[in-house]
This record gives C-alpha cells, sequence and structure tokens, in this order.
C-alpha cells in the first residue's frame, strides 16, 4: 500500500442551477485556470486537491453535479456522504438566486445534518449585468447561519477564499485535530480584486 | 488503399439496390462508414429508419418529411411568436395576461416554454466547444425565421426578452427605474451571428425547441443535445448538397427516432425501473463481473459506482468521451447493431476492461480521474471497438 500523502479528507459538493458556473469555480480552484469553454456536466464530475490548513495536509475531494432537475435522483445521493456543500448561483441570473431556498431544503432532506455549508453569488465581475444586489445574498445568508461570498472564477476572485474557508469550518469541529486553527492559509494574494467585492 | 476502394466500392453497391438489403447494410456499417460520398450519412437515415428500405420511395418520402417539418416550425415557432408580438401590442386590454394563475392561460405556458427554451440556449451555446462548426453559419438557414417581419418573436428573440424582462424586473427591486442597461446580453465568447445569418448551434436549438414541444411528457433534458449534436453535424458536413440542405429536417427525424429508443435513460421516474438508466448500468456491472471477476471486485471494493462515470457513458452514447470523429466512428457501429445498444453495454465493457491493470492499482482519486477523462490517446476507438467485437464472439 501507498503512503498516506495527507492527514484528513474532506468530501465536499458543488451544487446550483445549470450554467452558473459550478464547473468553472472548480477548474479555477484545482488548475487555477479559466475556461469558458465547458460542455454542460451530465451526472456527476470529480476533482482533487490537496491543501494545507492548520498544519495539517487535507486531500478534498469535490464532486461536481450537474444543475438541471433531471439528474438529481443521481446526485443527492452524494450529498449523504459531503462534509460540505457549496450552493452556487449567479449574479446575473434572478431565477437562479431564487431557487437558493430551493437547493437549500434539498440539503436539509439528503445531507447529513451538520454538513458545513456555503452560498457563493459567482460571476460577480459583470457588474453590468448584475440582476441580484449583494445584500440580498447577504440576508438570505444570515437568515440560513450560513457564510456567503461573491466570486468570479473567471477574475479569480474569492474563489480560493471560498473553498478554504468551507474546509476550514470542516477542520474546526473534526475531532482529534491537535493544532489550534491557524486561520485560512491562502499561499498567493488573490488577484484581479473587482469592484463588487 | 486497394482495401478501402473495394469498401467503398461494397457501399456502393448495397446502397444502389432498388430494394435494399439491411442486413447487408448493418454488416457494411458496423465496420465503420466512409464519409466519401456521404455514404455515413445515407447509412445513418437508413439505420435510424428516417428512409424506407425501398429505394424509389425515398423523394417522395422526404418530400413529406421536410413538408411536415416545415409545418412543425410554423406552428410552434413561427404562429406563437406572431401571437406573442400581438399579445404584448394589446397587454392590459385582455382577458389573459401575464399575472393569470389559470393554468391554461397562455401566459403561463409561454413562460414554462421560456425556462426550457432558457436551458435549451445554454446548453447550444456550449456544444462542442472544440470545434468551429457549430459556431460558424449555416449556409441554410430557416428563411422563414431570418426573413420574418419584425412582428415575429423568433427564438433568438424570445431568448433576448427573457433576460431582458428579468433584467427589469431585478432593477425594479432595487428601486432604480431607470433602465441603463437596454444591452443585448450576449455571453462574450459567443456572439451571435449578425441579422439575416444563423449558426449551426442555432439550427441544433430549434431542432431541440421543437422536439421538446412534440414530446412534452420528456420535455428538454440537458445531454440530449449531445446526442443531436454528432447527427446534425454528419449531415450537415456532407459533401452531397441535398443533404447539407435539408440536414436541419433529416436530423430531427433521425433524432426523433433514435430518442425513441433511448429515451428512457432520460426519464427520472425510470431510474430504477427495469428500463431505466439504473438498469443499463446494472447490466455493465454484471457484464464486468462475468467476464473479469477480479476487476469487478476490485471496482465494488473501491465503491466505484457506475453512477460515477457509466451514467455519462451510456446516456450520451459515449459523445462525450472521445472526440467527434471517434464518436461517428462508434455509432456507425452503435446503428448498425440489430439489438440495438447492447452493443453500446459491450463497447463501455470494452473500455473498461482495457483499462483493467491501471484500475487494478490505482487508488480511488486516480480511478475516477481515469474513468473520467478516458485516455483515448492510448487506448484508441479502434482498439475499444475491436476488442468490444472480440467479446461478442466469446
Amino acid at each position: 500500500m501507498a503512503k498516506k500523502t495527507y492527514d484528513l479528507l474532506f468530501k465536499l459538493l458543488l451544487i446550483g442551477d445549470s450554467g452558473v458556473g459550478k464547473t468553472c469555480l472548480l477548474f479555477r480552484f484545482s488548475d487555477d485556470a479559466f475556461n469558458t469553454t465547458f460542455i454542460s456536466t451530465i451526472g456527476i464530475d470529480f476533482k482533487i486537491k490537496t491543501v494545507e490548513l492548520g498544519g495539517k495536509k487535507i486531500k478534498l475531494q469535490i464532486w461536481d453535479t450537474a444543475g438541471q432537475e433531471r439528474f438529481h435522483t443521481i446526485t443527492t445521493s452524494y450529498y449523504r456522504g459531503a462534509m460540505g456543500i457549496m450552493l452556487v448561483y449567479d449574479i446575473t441570473n434572478g431565477k437562479s438566486f431564487e431557487n437558493i431556498s430551493k437547493w437549500l431544503r434539498n440539503i436539509d432532506e439528503h445531507a447529513n445534518e451538520d454538513v458545513e455549508k456555503m452560498i457563493l453569488g459567482n460571476k460577480c465581475d459583470m457588474e453590468d449585468k448584475r440582476q441580484v444586489p449583494k445584500d440580498r445574498g447577504t440576508s438570505i445568508a444570515q437568515e440560513h447561519g450560513i457564510p456567503f461570498l461573491e466570486t468570479s472564477a473567471k477574475a479569480n476572485i474569492n474563489v480560493d477564499k471560498g473553498f478554504m474557508e468551507l474546509a476550514q469550518a470542516i477542520l474546526n469541529k473534526t475531532p482529534g485535530r491537535d493544532t489550534e486553527p491557524k486561520g485560512v492559509d491562502i499561499h498567493k494574494q488573490e488577484t484581479g480584486k473587482g469592484k463588487c467585492c | 488503399m486497394a482495401a478501402y476502394k473495394a469498401r467503398l466500392e461494397q457501399f456502393k453497391d448495397a446502397l444502389s439496390k432498388s430494394e435494399l438489403d439491411i442486413k447487408k447494410i448493418r454488416e457494411l456499417s458496423f465496420q465503420g462508414c466512409p464519409f466519401e460520398s456521404g455514404y455515413r450519412s445515407i447509412c445513418w437515415k437508413i439505420l435510424l429508419e428516417h428512409l424506407p428500405l425501398k429505394r424509389d420511395e425515398w423523394p417522395k418520402h422526404l418530400q413529406r418529411q421536410r413538408a411536415t417539418y416545415k409545418q412543425f416550425i410554423n406552428e410552434l415557432i413561427i404562429i406563437p411568436g406572431e401571437k406573442a408580438y400581438l399579445g404584448a401590442l394589446a397587454d392590459g386590454k385582455l382577458e389573459d395576461h401575464p399575472l393569470n394563475p389559470n393554468p391554461d392561460s397562455q401566459w403561463s405556458v409561454q413562460f414554462k416554454d421560456n425556462d426550457m427554451l432558457m436551458q435549451i440556449d445554454k446548453d447550444c451555446r456550449r456544444l462542442c466547444p472544440d470545434l468551429s462548426f457549430f459556431q460558424s453559419a449555416t449556409k441554410f438557414p430557416c428563411n422563414e425565421i431570418i426573413h420574418a417581419k419584425s412582428n415575429v418573436e423568433t427564438l433568438r428573440k424570445r431568448v433576448e426578452h427573457t433576460v431582458l424582462k428579468s433584467e427589469t424586473v431585478g432593477r425594479n427591486r432595487l428601486g432604480i427605474t431607470n433602465m441603463q442597461s437596454t444591452r443585448r446580453r450576449t455571453s462574450d465568447e459567443y456572439a451571435l451571428l449578425p441579422d439575416g445569418q444563423e449558426a449551426h448551434w442555432e439550427v441544433v436549438e430549434r431542432i431541440l425547441f421543437i422536439y421538446a414541444k412534440l414530446n412534452p411528457g420528456l420535455n428538454y433534458v440537458q445531454g440530449m443535445n449531445e446526442i443531436l449534436g454528432p447527427i446534425y453535424y454528419t449531415f450537415a458536413s456532407d459533401p452531397d448538397p441535398e443533404c447539407k440542405e435539408y440536414a436541419e429536417a433529416d436530423s430531427f427525424f433521425c433524432f426523433t427516432n433514435l430518442m425513441a429508443e433511448i429515451r428512457d435513460h432520460f426519464i427520472k421516474t425510470l431510474d430504477d425501473s427495469d428500463c431505466g438508466i439504473g438498469y443499463s448500468m446494472t447490466r455493465l456491472m454484471e457484464e464486468i463481473h462475468i467476464r473479469d471477476p477480479c476487476l469487478s471486485h476490485r471496482m465494488t471494493e473501491q465503491d466505484l459506482k457506475p453512477q460515477y462515470f457509466a451514467f455519462r457513458w451510456i446516456t450520451l452514447m459515449l459523445s462525450q468521451e472521445f472526440p467527434l470523429p471517434d464518436v461517428l466512428r462508434i455509432w456507425d457501429s452503435l446503428f448498425a447493431d440489430k439489438n440495438r445498444f447492447d452493443f453500446l453495454i459491450t463497447v463501455c465493457c470494452s473500455m473498461l476492461i482495457l483499462l483493467r491493470n491501471e484500475i487494478l492499482s490505482n487508488d480511488f482519486p486516480s480511478n475516477m480521474k481515469l474513468l473520467q477523462n478516458f485516455p483515448y490517446t492510448t487506448v484508441e476507438v479502434i482498439k475499444v471497438i475491436s476488442k468490444a467485437v472480440e467479446m461478442l464472439h466469446r
């Protein structure tokens, strides 16, 4: 057997309406690149990234799901094993924001009770096409006691931060961790801070 | 080369018979259809039962089918498009209005349609992004639509209006009343072609919209674009001008016939029945269990569920796993299969068995990566098919 190259394994899940940019966010986080030419995700996709947090090597196993209703029977089976769920909407698409409550209900129904959640309002680089004001995102997140960030996979805004904070939240309640949380460790300063963040 | 010429000769021979021998055509197509002389398009149309077996019936049959399709465009896009325009004019005077809660309201139908259209639009814009074909203009746009009077709301206009309308609402909630951004929203990467032109992806969008309207029980499901794409591509890039010209109507009928056979995979409520995708995935895993118990054991032990990879393989008939030319080659064999799509399971099985050594030694994440990104540059499509054929005989 190969030697373990990590201390902890966290399973994360990305959900949200079709076309909000789940695959792009994941690609930005795992490969630090942006690709506009993604085909639609059918069923479920998968990426791995190892990060360092609080002195521990953490392997993030991230599942990327298809947004359309049809795939829910396939994708909801992943909710159960997930330790963190990233719920994504598109700030230029009001409908995707209205559906947040539907996705939250899905989480309640299918995920573990203590799953860590985070809401991301993606595409915040497209200020001229914005339909969802930032404070609406903030208030729905507060209402449910969930952390919230506006992100842009394209301009690389808050993407690392989002994933690292979610991982940190899981680490904070992982039993038996011997190191104190040292806070989020992002190696490089994020570039291209947009006017919206 | 001589062998290839002989093959072309065989196709020519088989396709020139006045009464086609379907067995012979299946046999030939199973080995791969040549693109030359449009043989692939013709064979697919025969295998997908768009063309009858009596050759002299072809002209009349095609004429009728193409006229029917034109009628669908008229009834499902142009006439409702005119009504939508008139409705917008008479807004407020009619009994039916956008806030009418009555389920029979034309408006509520229109809203539901728009949701579906927006989904199709999103998926068609991102169809085969590695290929410039779908972004380029077709030489045969739908004349009724591109020359439509300004009082017809075409699909293109509908998409724009839907986006604009929701923009207005969003701004109103903000309390800002002046509409500064009336600019059309087109994603920067996929700009629309100028009026009077249509991109191939817009043609695909129209076919899917009409299909969804005609099949309300199924509607549009993501992934259908990936089934229609290769068919439309084949017909629209055929060397025969007539085939190109009627690529839209012919693809519609071939797609409809193909969906009749594979649609169960797209229906959520059938997932756990014995005809849905769940059953097909189980069949694949059973086949692996019989042919390679060791591999099967490893996959179970590692919890490499078929949902993680075979869901996409089977639903999309491998169209996302290989580059387009390879997909066309695989589909030659799949369409030629008499027990249609049993061979698809065999091909999937062959893909797994060809990767067995890697799967046996890899850890779970590496295996997931491998199965979600099939290494077609090292395990070529020819290998996959010949292994599958070999398995058929054992």
